[in-house]
C-alpha cells in the first residue's frame, strides 16, 4: 500500500544533511527573536528595580523577588481590570457562542425560503459597517454606555466566526439530523444535544477565538466606558504601559514616567500576567485552530 | 410518471404556489426562531448604525438624535474634503500600509518554506507554536514589550552599545517609525501568516518531489521548481486580499505604539477619525462624513479585490 504518508516517509525524512543543521539553526534564532523579548520581560518583573538599572539586559535576576507584584496588587487597579475582563468573559462567552451557534445551524441547514438573503445579511456586515460614531450613538439612545454590557454586546458575534462555524456543521453527516427528526426532535434539541457534542473542535476554536478578542479587547471599552474602575485589563494595562511611557530620551517624558507611579517592574510585571491565560490555552488549542480556520476560510 | 399526470399537477402547483410557499415556510418555522438570535444582534449593532451613516448628511443636534436631525445634503462632504488633515490622513494611510504590506508580505511565505523543509516533525511544532503565539496578544501588550526592547535604554539598544555600536532611537523619531512599525508587524504576524502558506504546501501532490528526486533535482530546486509553482495561487489571493484592507489596517498597531515626538507621522485615517470624535471636536456629522468615506473605499477596495482573486483562479474571500 502507497499511501501519502508512506510516500512521504520514503523521500522527505532522510539523512541529516548540511542544509538540515543550517536550516535548524536558522530557525532557532528566528524563534530566539521571539522567546528573548518575552524572557527578558519576565525576568525584569522579577527583578529590583535598581539590578535593571544597572542591567537591561536581564536574563536571570540574581536576587529575584516579588516586588513588583506586590506593588502591582497593592495599587489595584489592574486586579480591577482582571475583574471587569472576568465579567466580560462570564456573560459574553457563552452570549457569543449561542448567538453564533443557532445562527450558525440554522444556516447550515436546507434549503428554507429567505436562507440566501439571510446569509447575505450576516455577510454584507464583514464588507460594510456604520463606523464608531453612528454605533456610538446608537450605543447611547439604547442607554448602554458606561456599563459592562455595552462592551459584551458588541463582541458577542462576529460573522467571520459565525461562517467558520456554519461550514463545519455542513459537513455534519444529514441522516444523523435526520434521524433525530424522525424520532421526533425539533432543531433547537438536535442543535443542542446532537450537533453540539458532535462539533467539540469547531467549538474549541471558537470560544478560543471570542475568548481571545473579549480579553484583548480595549478600543470599545475606551470609547463606551466612562468610569476608571468600570475598564477592564487591556485598557489598564494601556494606562499602565502606553500612556505613561513616552520618548524616555525627553526631560518632560521622565516626569511624566515618574508621575505614573508604575516601576519597569510593574509594567513587566503587568505584561507578564495579561498574557498568562493566553499562554494557558494557546498551546492546547492551537491545533484545532489552525485547521478550523483553513477548512473554514479558505477552502469553502 | 405517467405523462398524463403531468398536465393537471402542474395546473395545481401554479394555483397553489403562494399557499406552497407559506407552508414552507411554516415547515421551517423552527429554524426561523434559530436564526432570530442573531438576526436581532445584527439589526440593533451592525444595521441601525450602518443607519446611522445618514448623519453624515445631516446637521447633528444632541437633543433630536441620529434620526430627528435635519438633513444637510453634501454639506459635511465639503468640509471634509477641504480639511487638509484629513487628505493628509488618507496619504499616509496608504503610503504606511502599502510599505508595510509590500516589505512584510513575502516573510510568512519565507518562514512557511524554512519550516517545511526542515525534517523534524516534533521540532516543527514547537517552532511553529513560537511563532504564531504573538499574533495572539494585543498590541498593548505588545506595544509593552516593544517599548521594553527598543526604547531609548531598553533591550536592543544597551546590546547595542555594548558591543560599541551607536544607538537607535525606535520610539521617539518620526524617521525610524516606519521601519520600527513594519518590524514589529513582522515579528508579531509572520507566524500566523504562514499558516495559510503551510496548508497550500502540504497539498501539493508528493508523487511529483518523488519523480525530481529520480531525476535528480536537490532540494533547493524542488523549492523552486515544485513548491513555489504549486503555491502561487495562494500567494496571489492573498497577496490581493491584503491590498482590501490597505485603507483600515493597523489601527491597534499605530495607536499603541505612537507617542509625542511621532505624532505627526502617526495620523493615519483611523486614528484622524478617533481624534476628530473624541477629543478634538464632536462633530458627529463631520466625523461620520469622514468615517462613511472611509467605509466606502474600504469595501470598494475589499470588493474589487475579492473580484481580482477569483479571475486568478482563487476562491476569494466570499463564495
Amino acid at each position: 500500500m502507497s499511501t501519502k504518508a508512506a510516500k512521504q516517509h520514503k523521500f522527505r525524512v532522510g539523512k541529516m544533511t548540511f542544509l538540515d543543521y543550517f536550516l535548524l539553526v536558522l530557525l532557532t534564532v528566528l524563534s530566539l527573536m521571539i522567546i528573548i523579548p518575552f524572557w527578558n520581560v519576565i525576568m525584569i518583573s522579577f527583578a529590583t528595580q535598581k539590578e535593571y538599572a544597572n542591567n537591561p539586559l536581564l536574563m536571570w535576576p540574581k536576587h529575584p523577588t516579588l516586588d513588583a507584584y506586590r506593588a502591582l496588587f497593592q495599587d489595584g487597579r489592574l486586579l480591577g481590570g482582571f475583574l471587569n475582563t472576568f465579567k466580560i468573559l462570564l456573560v459574553g462567552l457563552p452570549l457569543s457562542l449561542f448567538l453564533t451557534s443557532t445562527m450558525a445551524y440554522g444556516l447550515s441547514r436546507n434549503k428554507f425560503p429567505g436562507k440566501k438573503g439571510i446569509f447575505f445579511i450576516v455577510l454584507f456586515t464583514m464588507i460594510f459597517n456604520g463606523g464608531i460614531v453612528p454605533l456610538y450613538l446608537v450605543m447611547k439612545s439604547l442607554h448602554l454606555t458606561g456599563s459592562l454590557w455595552s462592551v459584551i454586546l458588541v463582541g458577542s458575534f462576529s460573522a467571520f466566526n459565525m461562517i467558520l462555524m456554519m461550514n463545519y456543521f455542513q459537513g455534519l453527516p444529514e441522516s444523523l439530523m435526520e434521524s433525530a427528526r424522525l424520532d421526533g426532535a425539533g432543531e433547537w434539541k438536535i442543535l443542542f444535544s446532537i450537533v453540539l457534542p458532535l462539533a467539540a473542535p469547531i467549538m474549541a476554536t471558537i470560544t478560543l477565538f471570542y475568548g481571545v478578542s473579549f480579553w484583548n479587547g480595549w478600543y470599545d471599552a475606551m470609547i463606551f466606558l466612562r468610569k476608571a474602575e468600570q475598564l477592564p485589563l487591556q485598557n489598564v494595562l494601556r494606562t499602565i504601559i502606553v500612556e505613561s511611557t513616552t520618548n524616555v530620551s525627553n526631560a518632560a517624558s521622565v516626569d511624566a514616567l515618574a508621575k505614573s507611579g508604575f516601576s519597569t517592574g510593574m509594567k513587566m510585571a503587568s505584561v507578564f500576567i495579561s498574557m498568562v491565560p493566553i499562554m494557558c490555552f494557546f498551546p492546547m488549542l492551537q491545533k484545532h485552530f489552525a485547521k478550523g480556520v483553513l477548512t473554514g476560510a479558505i477552502k469553502t | 410518471m405517467k405523462p398524463a399526470a403531468i398536465g393537471p399537477e402542474q395546473k395545481i402547483n401554479t394555483r397553489s404556489k403562494p399557499r406552497s410557499w407559506f407552508m414552507e415556510i411554516w415547515k421551517h418555522r423552527m429554524t426561523y426562531t434559530l436564526l432570530l438570535p442573531g438576526l436581532i444582534w445584527l439589526f440593533v449593532f451592525a444595521y441601525m448604525p450602518m443607519g446611522g451613516l445618514s448623519l453624515a448628511f445631516k446637521h447633528y443636534k444632541a437633543n433630536m438624535g441620529i434620526w430627528g436631525s435635519p438633513w444637510v445634503g453634501l454639506e459635511n462632504f465639503k468640509y471634509v474634503f477641504r480639511d487638509p488633515t484629513f487628505i493628509d490622513a488618507i496619504w499616509r494611510t496608504l503610503y504606511v500600509n502599502i510599505i508595510k504590506f509590500l516589505i512584510s508580505f513575502p516573510f510568512p511565505i519565507l518562514l512557511a518554506l524554512l519550516l517545511n523543509e526542515l525534517r523534524m516533525g516534533k521540532m516543527k511544532k514547537v517552532f511553529q507554536t513560537v511563532f504564531t503565539f504573538p499574533q495572539f496578544l494585543s498590541w498593548i501588550i505588545v506595544s509593552g514589550i516593544v517599548i521594553n526592547v527598543l526604547s531609548y535604554d531598553g533591550l536592543l539598544n544597551s546590546a547595542l552599545s555594548m558591543l560599541g555600536l551607536s544607538t537607535i532611537n525606535f520610539l521617539g523619531s518620526e524617521k525610524m517609525f516606519l521601519p520600527m512599525l513594519i518590524l514589529t508587524d513582522i515579528w508579531k504576524s509572520t507566524g500566523w501568516g504562514a499558516i495559510i502558506f503551510l496548508a497550500a504546501i502540504s497539498g501539493i501532490d508528493q508523487d511529483q518531489y518523488e519523480s525530481a528526486q529520480i531525476d535528480g533535482a536537490s532540494r533547493m530546486q524542488q523549492i523552486f521548481k515544485i513548491t513555489l509553482p504549486n503555491i502561487l495561487p495562494t500567494v496571489t489571493v492573498m497577496f490581493i486580499l491584503n491590498v482590501g484592507g490597505l485603507m483600515s489596517a493597523g489601527f491597534d498597531q499605530i495607536f499603541n505604539l505612537a507617542n509625542a515626538a511621532t505624532q505627526n507621522v502617526s495620523q493615519v485615517l483611523d486614528v484622524y477619525i478617533y481624534r476628530i470624535t473624541f477629543q478634538s471636536s464632536t462633530d458627529f456629522s463631520f466625523s461620520t462624513a469622514v468615517s462613511l468615506f472611509r467605509s466606502l473605499v474600504n469595501m470598494i477596495l475589499l470588493l474589487s479585490a475579492d473580484r481580482v482573486a477569483k479571475m486568478m483562479g482563487g476562491d476569494g474571500l466570499f463564495r
